[in-house]
């Protein structure tokens, strides 16, 4: 079991119910495999359930999640207009003064009583993510050689300041998601490849109807599927306009389907399904003709490897270079520099269904190889032993 | 990119090499003048908001662009959907738009001529931006040639 008897996960929400974001849904997943293997482990969290307002809504203290222990720790009183004030200075690639990072940092999501248990607590190793939370910072300022970072890395503003490169050259090691994402932590922080393990998050098994979810829905043309959070950082604009823009130039009934959370201009052929629930999602999944991924900020694509485990081919931004990366490997999607070859792929995958199946297969037998929990806990074992 | 564990077998698709055939047969369609359309240029400025860093959407979507710039100014066939009303109605939007051809005909000429510049100016910027960025580029490995490799990425957005 090497050095690492009691773990603590950090997360900034408990990533209970569907509308959780991706980072929280992989430490609570990571937390959960550890907890049943036995290994004495504790999910540490905020009191927080909104990722916009960050209110204390739980009541601090520890409660239990199947095998695992959950402790809520408050989120400090914050400065919520000065943080998104200096967060859109950042995004926008301004180099800002050392002094302004602490602020957004110290102004973002923070619990100083989460870092003085983690202090006080006794822990051996502990794994926190994502990178860019004033959570994550603190909690490997206050135990950086404990901390083996997750931290779900993109190629954004927010990861050239000063404060997160100091925090990729203190921690102990980092766990990845996928072979881009270390190499970019490599290439932007000199990160030493002996200090980084991908381990990933892993997807379960499923078998569902393909035709149930059409049916029940009464949707008869071919449809492009994307689930997750829509918003523009995440590309579902892009996605929309490109939806239309096809059927316009092509003619062709395709339709758009959507489920996640967040906000969507209305277009007549766009069906949004909000927060469904998990096998709601699976069947339309299935059911689609494609599962369209636009976003470039990815540091795993959960979404993607599930429409894999559907048997359904994707369609993803060539922006991002690990979900390029995901369909390269496992032969089962296709990738766009920009709408032309948005169009090309899909006029392809559309007219070609047994490219499709074969498409759908290989992504579905890479998943199950590459993501079964098996292989992934075999990979974080790994990783706890050598870091 | 890390080297793959997963075997594609004989009967899988290479996708790496079926997105190259499906990128070649777009680069030439697009040198063709294909894609020169106000729709595709209407679609694609999201992609250089939050999507593609790289110059070929950029590129792409100039070339949709200088298809757009032009407004439509020539006369066009008026309708009415109202059947019984149709005729009147038809007459009625044909002498406006005659009594306002003078109008809108310099209105939009001088539309024209502000989007022709824009569009040329925006080419000017990204090919002036395109050379600056390739010399950076260069200076910076050969930087890194001389330091043995390694040191800290740009920031993003060339800054």
């Amino acid at each position: 079991m090497g050095a690492a008897h009691a773990i603590a996960v950090v997360a900034p929400r408990h990533a209970v119910g569907p509308a959780i974001g991706g980072a929280e849904t992989l430490l609570r997943a990571l937390a959960l495999r550890l907890a049943a293997a036995g290994r004495k482990v504790r999910l540490l969290t905020t009191c927080a359930t909104d990722h916009v307002s960050w209110e204390n809504v739980r009541t601090p203290g520890v409660v239990r999640d199947g095998p695992l222990e959950v402790e809520h720790f408050p989120v400090a009183p914050r400065d919520a207009a000065r943080f998104h004030e200096i967060q859109r200075e950042i995004s926008r690639g301004a180099r800002l003064p050392r002094e302004l990072e602490e602020q957004w940092l110290a102004n973002g999501v923070r619990s100083p009583a989460l870092c003085e248990h983690l202090r006080a607590g006794g822990y051996d190793r502990v794994l926190a993510g994502p990178y860019l939370f004033g959570l994550t910072v603190e909690v490997a300022r206050a135990v950086p050689d404990r901390l083996l970072l997750v931290p779900c890395l993109h190629d954004e503003p927010f990861a050239y300041t000063a404060p997160i490169r100091e925090m990729f050259a203190t921690v102990r090691g980092c766990l990845f998601n996928s072979g881009p994402e270390q190499e970019l932590a490599e290439r932007l922080y000199a990160l030493e490849r002996r200090r980084g393990r991908v381990v990933g998050m892993g997807i379960e098994p499923f078998e569902t109807d393909p035709s149930a979810f059409a049916a029940r829905r009464g949707l008869e043309a071919p449809f492009l599927l994307y689930s997750g959070r829509r918003e523009a950082g995440k590309g579902t604009p892009l996605l929309i306009e490109y939806v239309r823009t096809f059927r316009e130039r092509v003619g062709r009934d395709v339709r758009l389907v959507l489920t996640g959370s967040g906000p969507v201009d209305p277009a007549p052929f766009v069906l949004d399904l909000g927060v469904v629930e998990e096998q709601v999602k699976r069947e339309a999944m299935a059911a689609a003709t494609v599962f369209a991924h636009p976003s470039c900020l990815e540091s795993l694509g959960i979404v993607v490897l599930e429409s894999f485990m559907a048997r359904t081919p994707a369609l993803v931004n060539a922006g991002s270079e690990v979900l390029r990366w995901q369909c390269a490997r496992s032969g089962g999607g296709l990738w766009f520099r920009h709408y032309p070859d948005f169009e090309a792929c899909l006029e392809r995958l559309l007219a070609d269904e047994p490219l499709r199946r074969r498409l759908g297969a290989h992504g579905r037998r890479y998943v199950e190889m590459e993501y079964s929990w098996t292989a992934v806990e075999r990979r974080l074992w790994e990783a706890l032993e050598a870091l | 990119m890390s080297p793959p564990p997963f075997e594609i077998n004989a009967d899988g698709v290479d996708t790496a090499a079926l997105v190259a055939e499906i990128q070649a047969a777009v680069d030439a369609r697009m040198a063709a003048g294909e894609y020169a359309d106000a729709r595709i240029a209407r679609a694609e400025r999201m992609n250089l908001l939050h999507g593609a860093r790289g110059g070929a959407a950029v590129a792409a979507y100039i070339r949709c662009l200088r298809d757009a710039v032009e407004v439509d100014i020539s006369d066009f066939e008026i309708r009415e959907r109202r059947a019984r009303l149709a005729p009147v109605l038809v007459r009625i939007k044909r002498l406006i738009w005659n009594l306002l051809k003078f109008y809108t005909y310099r209105l939009w000429s001088q539309q024209n001529q502000v989007n022709g510049m824009l569009a040329a100016g925006l080419e000017g910027l990204e090919e002036q931006t395109s050379v600056r960025l390739r010399r950076l580029e260069e200076r910076v490995a050969e930087m890194e040639r001389r330091l043995g490799g390694g040191g800290e990425g740009p920031r993003p957005g060339g800054g």
